[in-house]
């Protein structure tokens, strides 16, 4: 069989001993070597600064400044495009939520921690709307497949956010107050865009899919919009969740 | 941004540094005045100004400030921040991080304000007694190191009109040393380091710990071994300079070699003995690479049973020794308080000439303590540039090359000594040393064989396609 060198491992280079050659033996020169190496460290990073923006992944540094430490929470490094964060509801244009009560979320849910309460609007297209919507996010295993199971494009986790710590258990429970944020989300397809009084301009609006999935985070501090059937939001205190 | 920041904060420690010098020469003329007119003699109110300024304020500064230097530099080598969550409560410095300099309040108070306690099974008067010998003998080390050259009484400012005021001539001599015209000099060192390690032998055995005994008798044989290197590299120095005082040493070494185009400064005379002696005084630290009397993961050493300031004391003690064999290294190896300029310049007395005896005083103690700290960034260096030794290298790098190379040093500076007494020949040995040093260390092949081997795998994509998306924004 003709041999084809080309599939051979190079040559194993000779394997290292332990032993120390006449040069390593002589200690000084590889100290002082040695000394180089921690020196310039030392000189980069002292001198050198670097980007402590929170904002950003690739910060500018300085005179090869070359830290490695990312001094949360002053600093940080914004989580990667496609994270699953907090859930949110996502919210029409005037302020209700897109999610039409089809308990697609909370059956998928593996563990069972959406709970959904349905009523029906009277006078709007979409009549089935949640009077409760819950996250318990104390057992959610944040696998995404609520999002992947809504129909309606409903409940996303594009907040860029985890659970941020509560002081009791009932402060993991998210009512829809809670969940009810972020950028409204509007399709060609959506009955209220294509109802006759309809004040939305159709022809801008993305395909259906790629609405509002932008790479960049959600801000920190958008504001929630406040629809006329629902209460302004609680601001929630440590107060209101303690137990009594 | 911050390269200006750190520059002008370097230039703030150097102006503090030259006020404190300055200060230093001021305080000792002034006490020196009236301890003249108190006592009839002016040299006890000079040492004790000295013993204030120098021991108590200069190297307990630089050894206290070494502590938070361990950690943050130590920090930059590692590409860490280091320590900067401490914070001081006040309006204007609550969100500041300060370089970390509230934790080095925060460790004093707390070592301070701990609770002290002493094992029921241990020696008391024992365990008492050895932080103290630990932590004064190293102390009073400082002692003998010449900070700043000697000036008259009439040099300083202010002190010709205070000694006018009181009555007395100002024709005193000042200079920056507690124990000036000290006749046994470096013996002196010997004797106190070599009583150090009572100390810590002390704490070992009076501690009632088998872990305490284990570190404190790794300690003292370590120590022992090391102080015979530690003496033989000197004996070379003090040969060549025909003295033990450790201010004739720098004073002789502001003279030239080869008509003064290099200083004649130990480090080119005595190559060797400033590698020994070097190593044999980081071996009497304690520290890495030779802290097996303190190794965490073995024994956790000879203090492993003290608690609060006592431990403290153990701990700063290593600090202050650092200071000490940097300030002695500086003095007899590293030209002392003079100038890294060849002599042929005539730095020192252009010097003198344009800012005067005393302005030139203060430039070369700066000089000084701006060595000394060089030096101690050396030693912190090294000990995160290292890894600990095992215990029987330690002995066999003491007993089987340092003392060794330090017997040999001495044969054949003697012999050259007899041969040629005016040093040019010790010189050119010593520079053909230093040029081999160096010339190994940077010519040296770096690419060494690896135990992993890379396969070379063809570019697949032209060069620069990958750079031009994603690295250009580093």
């Amino acid at each position: 069989m003709a041999h084809d060198s080309k599939f051979d491992l190079p040559e194993a280079p000779p394997r290292d001993t332990g032993e120390l050659t006449w040069y390593q033996r002589l200690f000084v020169p590889e100290v002082l070597r040695g000394l180089a190496v921690t020196s310039r460290h030392f000189i980069k990073n002292l001198f050198g600064g670097r980007d402590t923006n929170p904002e950003v992944v690739y910060r500018n540094r300085q005179l090869g400044n070359t830290v490695t430490t990312v001094a949360y929470p002053e600093e940080r490094i914004p989580y990667p495009v496609g994270y699953r964060g907090l859930h949110r509801l996502v919210p029409r244009e005037d302020g209700k939520p897109r999610c039409v009560a089809c308990y697609m979320c909370a059956t998928v849910c593996p563990a069972q921690c959406i709970y959904i309460e349905a009523s029906e609007y009277s006078d709007d297209p979409i009549e089935k709307y949640p009077t409760s919507f819950v996250i318990d996010q104390l057992r959610c295993i944040v696998c995404g497949l609520c999002v992947e199971a809504c129909p309606k494009d409903a409940i996303r986790m594009d907040t860029y956010e985890h659970t941020p710590p509560e002081y009791t258990r009932e402060g993991f429970i998210y009512p829809i107050e809670r969940l009810l944020k972020g950028p409204p989300v509007s399709y060609p397809s959506d009955p209220w865009v294509k109802r006759e009084d309809s004040t939305q301009p159709k022809q801008h609006l993305p395909l259906h899919g790629i609405a509002g999935h932008s790479t960049e985070p959600v801000p920190r501090a958008a504001p929630v919009p406040q629809g006329k059937h629902h209460p302004p939001q609680p601001v929630f205190t440590e107060r209101d969740l303690r137990k009594p | 941004m911050r390269f200006a920041i750190i520059t002008a904060m370097i230039l703030f420690v150097l102006a503090l540094i030259v006020g404190a010098i300055a200060a230093f020469y001021v305080s000792a003329g002034a006490l020196g005045v009236i301890s003249q007119s108190l006592f009839g003699s002016a040299s006890y109110g000079v040492a004790v100004a000295n013993a204030l300024t120098l021991v108590l304020t200069l190297c307990m500064v630089i050894a206290s400030m070494l502590t938070l230097a361990e950690r943050k530099w130590s920090a930059l080598m590692q590409d860490r921040i280091g320590p900067n969550r401490a914070r001081i409560a006040l309006p204007g410095l609550k969100d500041k991080s300060l370089a970390g300099l509230p934790h080095f309040m925060a460790d004093g108070i707390k070592l301070l304000t701990k609770e002290d306690t002493i094992p029921g099974a241990a020696s008391p008067f024992f365990f008492r007694l050895a932080p103290m010998l630990a932590f004064g003998t190293i102390f009073v080390l400082f002692a003998i190191v010449p900070v700043g050259p000697e000036l008259q009484g009439t040099e300083i400012p202010f002190i010709e009109a205070l000694a006018g005021a009181m009555g007395v001539s100002a024709n005193f001599p000042v200079s920056l040393q507690v124990i000036p015209n000290f006749e046994v000099g470096v013996l002196y060192l010997f004797a106190f380091a070599s009583i150090a390690v009572y100390g810590t032998t002390l704490a070992g055995w009076s501690s009632n710990n088998r872990f305490a005994l284990l570190g404190g008798v790794r300690a003292a044989s370590q120590m022992i071994a090391y102080e015979v290197a530690l003496g033989l590299s000197l004996v070379g120095a003090m040969m060549i300079f025909g003295t033990v005082q450790l201010e004739v040493m720098t004073g002789a070494q502001s003279a030239g070699l080869f008509g003064g185009l290099i200083p004649a400064w130990g480090i080119f005379l005595q190559p060797v003995a400033f590698l020994l002696f070097f190593t044999a005084s980081l071996a009497e630290t304690k520290r890495a690479p030779f802290d097996a009397p303190e190794g965490e993961a073995e024994v956790i050493g000879y203090f492993v049973e003290y608690s609060g300031m006592r431990f403290g004391m153990f701990m700063i003690s290593e600090f202050v020794e650092i200071v000490v064999l940097s300030g002695v290294t500086v003095s007899i190896f590293l030209g002392g308080f003079h100038l890294p300029v060849p002599p042929a310049w005539g730095v020192e007395a252009w010097l003198a000439a344009n800012i005067g005896s005393f302005g030139l005083a203060v430039v070369l103690a700066v000089n000084f303590v701006i060595k000394i700290l060089f030096l101690c960034y050396l030693q912190l260096a090294i000990r995160w540039t290292m890894t600990r030794f095992r215990y029987d290298q330690i002995q066999s790098l003491g007993w089987k090359i340092l003392l060794p190379l330090g017997l040999a040093n001495v044969f054949v500076t003697a012999a050259l000594l007899l041969f040629d007494p005016s040093l040019e020949l010790l010189a050119i040995l010593g520079i053909i040393q230093l040029a081999l040093l160096i010339g190994l260390t940077i010519l040296y092949p770096k690419k060494r064989a690896s135990s992993v081997h890379m396969i070379e795998v063809p570019a697949s994509q032209p060069a620069g396609a990958q750079s031009a998306t994603s690295l250009e924004t580093f």
